[in-house]
């Protein structure tokens, strides 16, 4: 049985003994809400989903930046954050990397668009970045769709559900950073389907039938697809 | 320029897209290449004003007030009232905005459109006059940038005009040489409806009234005002660029035909 | 020595017709300005403010960076043309003032521990000012703070209460201001009932200075009941709850 409620900053969401998760705080026996959003409150503890908020970068997440500047030893990147990123050149040019012999401009310029991962955040400075693994690096192409980073768990959805049934109806492939920055790719008609559907999960987040609007707006079969 | 601060950089993707759809005629936000985005304009919103309007270009918002008061004229135009038109970008409207004095981003906004007003004779000063060289009318316009979204230069030359337009000042007559005031309030001697069209030059094509994302791609930025009879009053070049003489021309030319269209919207609009 | 006029009518009624404890209209919406990571615009009787709040975000310049939490900056400014008199846009001693009670009125709720080296900006600009506008200011600069999404212990609210013809009342406005003989601004966090601004201005006997400061707290009260309504306005719009199985990612 899961109670939910919607609160904000300064809402009691319960009382008692629970296990709980960000966004919350603990006062006595009170559970205090520290933004606005969903709360759902069962045995399993307490958890509350923010309907706005900025995205803090956590290790191991995918985010997709720009390139806003270059220094001699890597690419200052846009995160979306309050922090800028840092992807070291050594980490792109490997450990013969010198920025005597290495033009940073050959792999990545200002402006251009990049899917990496957060290698590491320390509180003593900015975000490190890494492109290592399958599928980072610039993203030469695509729609540029921006979403609230808290809205990123829905757009996703269980398992991949939501962003899957997306892709499949639309027929493009969409990248999704942590950060709330989204890169479709596909037939024109299908981005444009691809992003309304991101503003739909965006604006109507809290709905109890979401999915269900999301996959009638889709349409049933997939676009320009060969069965 | 803050040093300090990033500059907005455009993606690469986003104006390549740009490019593509502007050899085709046509922007991101589906308008054609001489198209403003809508133009709303709302009088009389701050009450405590002689005059007010909130303008909304797209997502562009400003608020002019005008404050009237009386006072003493310049030492070499001691026949002609004051009329002052100031501009500030407030921290509020952008995250490329600080606090502090005008920059010269806002300075410049200010007195272009200072001189749109002026050149174009907008209000005839001299009937703004009580004694001469005692005492005159004195007209401030204060413009309030509330959020950036490009095209600052016309969203806050359509404000002043309509504050101007529709603002009451109380009446003062001249009794023994000295001004006193009246119970009655009448409107600022207005007399034309100067009008300013700003276009941005991405590569070799002019697009009017550009957004912010425009404005970060653009290579140079042109605003032309025009006046009721289609005479041009003021121009500004701005951005560290250049432009061909016959882009000139082609931009004096769409300034006196979209001038046209958007002064009988501000006519219509301040009644 | 011109006589003082009335300001309370021997039918109990001020000037514009309200009772000694009403609040003048107030109207809010939260998420007013496009740009800003957070904001809202208050109206309270003919004030007209906007809150805007930007962050977190890095620190500039860098050498007043905090390096266990967030720095907050405030800005209360007035435009040129709220007032009867335009008033010079440069920051007058006031405004500084008032800056900073407003930042010291808004940080107790901001858990500035869990921004680290970052600044957390609060902008109030009243384009129209008739009295209490510092806590209008602060009451929408609060709501500012929970659209941005930034963690907070409560919401702030405030309400000034004064002294009028010798009778208590609240919610001054700005001929009661002027012409009254004490004004009180008062802030609170409503739910941990804390309070955090407080500025006397005038002349109060202990308990003219209780019944002030306990109405000030009521009424900040009803005007917290706004605040709760304009933030479930713009973010849960008709107000459904969803009571389905949510399919969120984890």
């Amino acid at each position: 049985m899961v109670e939910r409620k919607q609160v904000i900053p300064g809402d009691v969401i319960a009382r008692g003994d629970y296990r709980y998760g960000s966004y919350v705080e603990k006062r006595g026996d009170m559970y205090i809400a520290l933004r606005v959003g969903l709360a759902e409150v069962s045995r399993e503890g307490i958890k509350l989903n923010p309907m706005t908020g900025p995205y803090i970068p956590r290790p191991d997440d995918e985010v997709i930046g720009k390139v806003i500047d270059i220094n001699g030893f890597g690419w200052v990147i846009d995160i979306n954050s309050c922090f800028d990123g840092f992807l070291p050149a050594s980490f792109v040019f490997g450990r013969e990397f010198s920025p005597a012999t290495h033009d940073l401009t050959t792999k990545f310029k200002v402006g251009d668009i990049i899917g990496c991962r957060i290698e590491s955040f320390e509180r003593s400075r900015d975000p490190q970045l890494s492109i290592r693994g399958h599928g980072y690096g610039k993203i030469p192409k695509g729609e540029i769709i921006k979403i609230s980073p808290t809205k990123v768990p829905r757009l996703i959805g269980r398992r991949g559900a939501m962003i899957n049934m997306i892709s499949e109806r639309t027929s493009c492939d969409v990248k999704v950073g942590q950060n709330g920055v989204v890169v479709a790719v596909g037939p024109p008609e299908g981005v444009v389907k691809t992003a309304e559907a991101i503003k739909m999960i965006e604006n109507e987040t809290h709905a109890a039938d979401l999915s269900r609007k999301v996959e009638e707006y889709l349409g049933g079969a997939p676009i320009g697809s060969q069965a | 320029m803050s040093m300090m601060k990033k500059n907005y950089v455009v993606e690469t993707i986003r104006k390549a897209q740009m490019v593509e759809l502007l050899a085709k005629g046509k922007r991101m936000d589906g308008r054609a290449l001489d198209e403003h985005r809508p133009i709303r304009i709302q009088t009389g919103i701050i009450q405590k004003a002689n005059g007010s309007a909130r303008v909304n270009l797209g997502n562009t918002e400003v608020i002019a007030g005008v404050k009237i008061a009386t006072g003493t004229p310049f030492p070499d135009t001691p026949d002609k009232g004051l009329l002052v038109v100031n501009a500030e970008i407030l921290p509020l409207a952008s995250a490329y905005a600080e606090p502090g004095p005008p920059s010269e981003e806002a300075i410049e906004l200010a007195r272009v459109v200072d001189r749109g007003i002026r050149e174009s004779e907008m209000v005839d000063l001299t009937k703004l006059c009580l004694v001469e060289g005692k005492s005159v009318y004195t007209v401030f316009v204060d413009v309030n940038i509330m959020n950036v979204d490009g095209n600052l230069f016309d969203a806050t030359s359509y404000a002043v005009v309509a504050a101007l337009r529709t603002a009451r000042m109380k009446k003062f007559v001249v009794e023994d040489d000295k001004p006193k005031a009246t119970e009655e309030e009448i409107p600022v001697p207005v007399e034309r409806v100067p009008v300013s069209v700003t276009m941005a030059r991405i590569g070799d094509t002019l697009l009017v009234d550009p957004m912010s994302e425009e404005e970060a791609a653009m290579d140079m930025r042109i605003t032309i005002t025009t006046d009721d009879d289609g005479n041009i009053c003021a121009s500004q070049k701005g951005e560290a660029s250049t432009i061909a003489p016959d882009k000139v021309l082609e931009a004096a030319d769409l300034s006196i035909k979209l001038g046209k269209e958007i002064r009988e919207k501000i006519m219509e609009v301040t009644g | 020595m011109e006589a003082k006029r009335k300001l309370i009518g021997d039918d109990g009624l001020r000037l514009d017709g309200r009772a000694w404890n009403q609040l003048r209209p107030i109207k809010l919406e939260v998420g007013t300005l496009k740009n800003a990571d957070g904001s809202a615009y208050i109206e309270w009787g003919k004030n007209k403010i906007m809150a805007a709040v930007y962050g977190p975000k890095e620190v500039h310049p860098k050498h007043q960076v905090l390096p266990d939490r967030a720095l907050v900056r405030t800005r209360y400014h007035m435009a040129p043309f709220s007032v009867d008199e335009r008033k010079n846009p440069a920051p007058s001693r006031r405004e500084i003032e008032i800056s900073k009670v407003i930042r010291e009125a808004l940080e107790p709720a901001v858990i500035v521990e869990d921004y680290p080296r970052t600044a957390i900006e609060v902008w109030v600009e009243v384009l129209q000012s008739d009295g209490g506008s510092r806590v209008a200011g602060i009451t929408a600069s609060s709501l500012a703070l929970a659209d941005a999404g930034i963690n907070l212990r409560d919401l702030v609210v405030g309400c000034s209460c004064g002294i009028v013809d010798g009778q208590v009342v609240a919610d001054l406005d700005d001929t009661e201001d002027k012409e009254g003989s004490g004004d009180m601004p008062v802030a609170i966090m409503p739910n941990l009932d804390r309070v955090t601004l407080l500025q006397v201005d005038g002349i109060y006997s202990r308990d003219q200075f209780q019944k002030a400061f306990e109405l000030a707290i009521e009424k900040g009260r009803e005007v917290y009941a706004m605040q709760r309504e304009a933030l479930t306005k713009k973010f849960f719009g008709d107000g459904q709850v969803s009571t389905s199985e949510e399919e969120v990612a984890e």
